[in-house]
């Protein structure tokens, strides 16, 4: 009786120790990772915020006005070529302007074909 | 001694066999205590591992995080990059030729015969091979693997938008202290300040939000560069505040600097003169002399004063530059800058009365806003009949630019003096913080005034068609070795728009301006810091959102420049 209960306590003893070192393990392991994770996420966010400066300095508006200028010949907004929403009909031609698909490529308009 | 005890006292108590058992029992229960509390705290242990004992977080921020800076419509201006610093231990690296010849290859930068007479160096232990590496080349000699070689992290304090708003947002220095601008006005608001932008145990930070708009101060820093050139100046500052609020949309002081140096060494050419100098405004003045007038009600719309002859006060002569030699009424005064009759408007207050304004309106006072650099006005020692005349026009005493366009601010917006901001502020808790320093209609009557200017006045070469312009112009002789002298002149514009509602008000200084041939000769106010105000309103009014508006003689005005420029 008393072999069997041994026996069984030292059975309990193994398993339960075993268990106990894989949790731990297992433990060790997370706990690992959240470190790893942590320290991504330090890192990350030191990306975010240098990729904010640099997106910031990359839009100055002192370069942008520079590139405007050098590339597609942009130039300082005058009071008259603001127009109020009522005026535009005016505006608007009667016939359009760019006729693509009289010219057979109209890739916008043949997006728009297929999704309907 | 206990266990000696103890034996001794059941030797006499029982017999052996007996006093054996409890010695078992006794040894007994010493294990199981013993194994209790080894369980016990292997159970603590296990449930409640100390925190900061099983994680070891790298501790990269070793300062109070500042925070980032932005403008007011939440562009980055200023925040902390974490950047990597190369650094070798010379005694781990095995083969020093073939690690020269790779870090060389890696980082273009180094040179080959520094590097290697500081890896070569004897008994060295540490040598910085170069500070603040751009990540490409950390990852780049990352991936090399020589051994002894490493990376520190370091933060540091970047602006991206150079030197644009250099003299608001400010720098710090090599430790990240604030030591100009709003990055000194962060530090002295002191660590609970800039903790309460930070979150608690969080690496973000609240950003701090100024008023300024960096599309605005762009487009003025661009504007004033060009006028700087054109008139050959040697200096420009320009002011945008919201009078509605106080805020300061855009402070721009030329020659400015690049905030990013490594070595702050700028020059007092570089220094802040909107808020950190004293000028003679000069006739920008007359606006608070106007004010002053129709405040105390001694003269209105339609009084005239005689401006024929010079003003003599005792041997001093006041004269007019562009006389008129004419009885002139009110509006005239204004509109052609008369000298005379300022003055004369001036002393119809009384040199006491005159004071007691100019104190109203804080004119005596330092003006303190979150910058740190803020000039004291200069007035004059005695006030005399003689300076009340001369102060009516500006001369004789200085103030702060930044100061000079408050109290206009003040006197335009229907009579709320505000301290100007460089933080964001609603309109609201504006007004509560504000003074009322002049009656409404009195406002009225200055805007009347200064839309009249823009339109027939000194200010009209800024009147720039559809946004409704007001403005007065100021051509004041520069102080040079204690007398005016003739041909160095501070020129000022100080304009607001739309005037039917006036939102914005513009100053505009050249210092020193030259004259050029297209300005046939002259170099006063109206040649070149009003145009240079009227491109500046013409770029900005679209970004503030003020629709322009066109009356039937406006569409007239423009039929017929269309015309002229078909023609030429």
């Amino acid at each position: 009786m008393h072999k069997f209960l041994n026996a069984i306590l030292v059975l309990t003893v193994l398993v339960s120790g075993f268990f106990l070192y894989t949790l731990e393990h297992q433990t060790r392991g997370l706990e690992r990772q959240i470190v790893k994770l942590d320290l991504g996420i330090v890192e990350e966010q030191d990306n975010v915020k240098f990729l904010n400066a640099e997106w910031s300095s990359l839009t100055r508006p002192d370069r942008l006005k520079q590139l405007a200028q050098q590339y597609i010949g942009l130039e300082t907004l005058q009071a008259r070529q603001i127009l109020k929403p009522e005026e535009l009909a005016a505006r608007v031609p009667a016939e359009p302007i760019i006729k693509l698909e009289a010219d057979g490529s109209d890739p916008i308009g043949a997006i728009i074909d297929k999704m309907q | 001694m206990s266990h000696a005890n103890a034996r001794d006292d059941e030797l006499r108590q029982g017999p052996r066999h007996l006093a054996g058992q409890n010695r078992i029992r006794l040894i007994g229960l010493c294990f199981c205590a013993a194994f209790l509390v080894i369980s016990g705290q292997l159970t603590r242990l296990t449930l409640f591992p100390k925190a900061d004992d099983s994680r070891n977080m790298p501790v990269l921020v070793d300062h109070l995080p500042r925070p980032d800076i932005t403008d007011r419509n939440g562009v980055l201006l200023a925040t902390d990059v974490a950047v990597a610093s190369l650094y070798a231990d010379p005694r781990k690296i095995i083969d020093i030729d073939e690690a020269v010849e790779l870090l060389t290859a890696t980082v273009p930068d180094l040179d080959a015969k520094a590097l290697r007479a500081k890896l070569m160096a004897p008994g060295r232990a540490f040598a910085w091979l170069k500070r603040q590496v751009t990540p490409e080349e950390r990852d780049a000699v990352y991936n090399l693997g020589i051994p002894g070689v490493g990376f520190v992290n370091e933060r540091r304090r970047v602006y991206p938008q150079g030197h644009l708003a250099s003299h608001v947002v400010g720098y710090v220095d090599r430790d990240t202290k604030g030591i100009a601008g709003i990055e000194k006005y962060l530090d002295d608001q002191g660590a609970l300040f800039t903790a309460s932008l930070a979150e608690p145990g969080e690496h973000a930070t609240q950003p701090a939000e100024m008023s300024i708009d960096i599309r605005v101060q762009a487009a003025i820093v661009d504007e004033l560069t060009t006028a700087m050139v054109k008139f050959r100046a040697i200096a420009a500052g320009g002011i945008l505040l919201d009078i509605t609020t106080g805020e300061v949309l855009a402070l721009v002081s030329l020659p400015d600097f690049n905030p990013n140096q490594e070595k702050k060494n700028f020059t007092i050419e570089q220094s802040n003169k909107m808020t950190s100098g004293v000028y003679e405004l000069g006739s920008v003045i007359k606006a608070v002399t106007f004010a002053m007038a129709f405040d105390y009600g001694t003269v209105n719309l339609s009084s005239r004063f005689d401006a024929r002859f010079p003003l003599v006060i005792g041997n001093a002569r006041i004269n007019d530059y562009h006389a008129k030699r004419a009885i002139l009424t009110v509006p005239e005064i204004f509109t052609n800058s008369s000298n005379i009759g300022t003055a004369k408007m001036a002393l119809a207050v009384g040199t006491e009365r005159h004071q007691e304004f100019l104190r109203r309106v804080g004119l005596f006072d330092r003006l303190v806003t979150e910058l740190p650099e803020s000039a004291k006005p200069l007035l004059p020692r005695r006030w005399s009949k003689l300076a009340t005349a001369t102060a009516a026009f500006g001369h004789g005493f200085a103030v702060q630019p930044l100061q000079g366009a408050a109290v206009v601010a003040g006197l335009i917006n229907g009579g709320h003096m505000m301290t100007p901001t460089f933080l964001k502020r609603s309109a609201e808790d504006a007004m509560a913080l504000s003074k009322t320093i002049v009656k409404p209609e009195t406002s009225e009557k200055l805007r009347y005034l200064f839309r009249l200017n823009a339109t027939e006045g000194t200010a009209s070469k800024a009147d720039v068609i559809g946004y409704r312009i007001g403005g007065k112009t100021g051509t004041a002789e520069k102080v040079v070795a204690g007398r005016y002298s003739k041909d160095k002149r501070l020129n000022s514009f100080i304009g607001a728009f739309p005037m039917d509602n006036p939102r914005y008000l513009l100053l505009v200084m050249l210092d020193e301006p030259k004259a050029t041939p297209e300005t046939y000769g002259f170099a006063t106010s109206g040649w070149n810091a009003v145009p240079a105000g009227g491109t500046i309103i013409e770029r900005i009014a679209p970004m503030l959102g003020v629709a322009p508006m066109f009356t039937p003689e406006d569409l007239e005005k423009l039929a017929k420049l269309d015309k002229a420029r078909k023609k030429g």
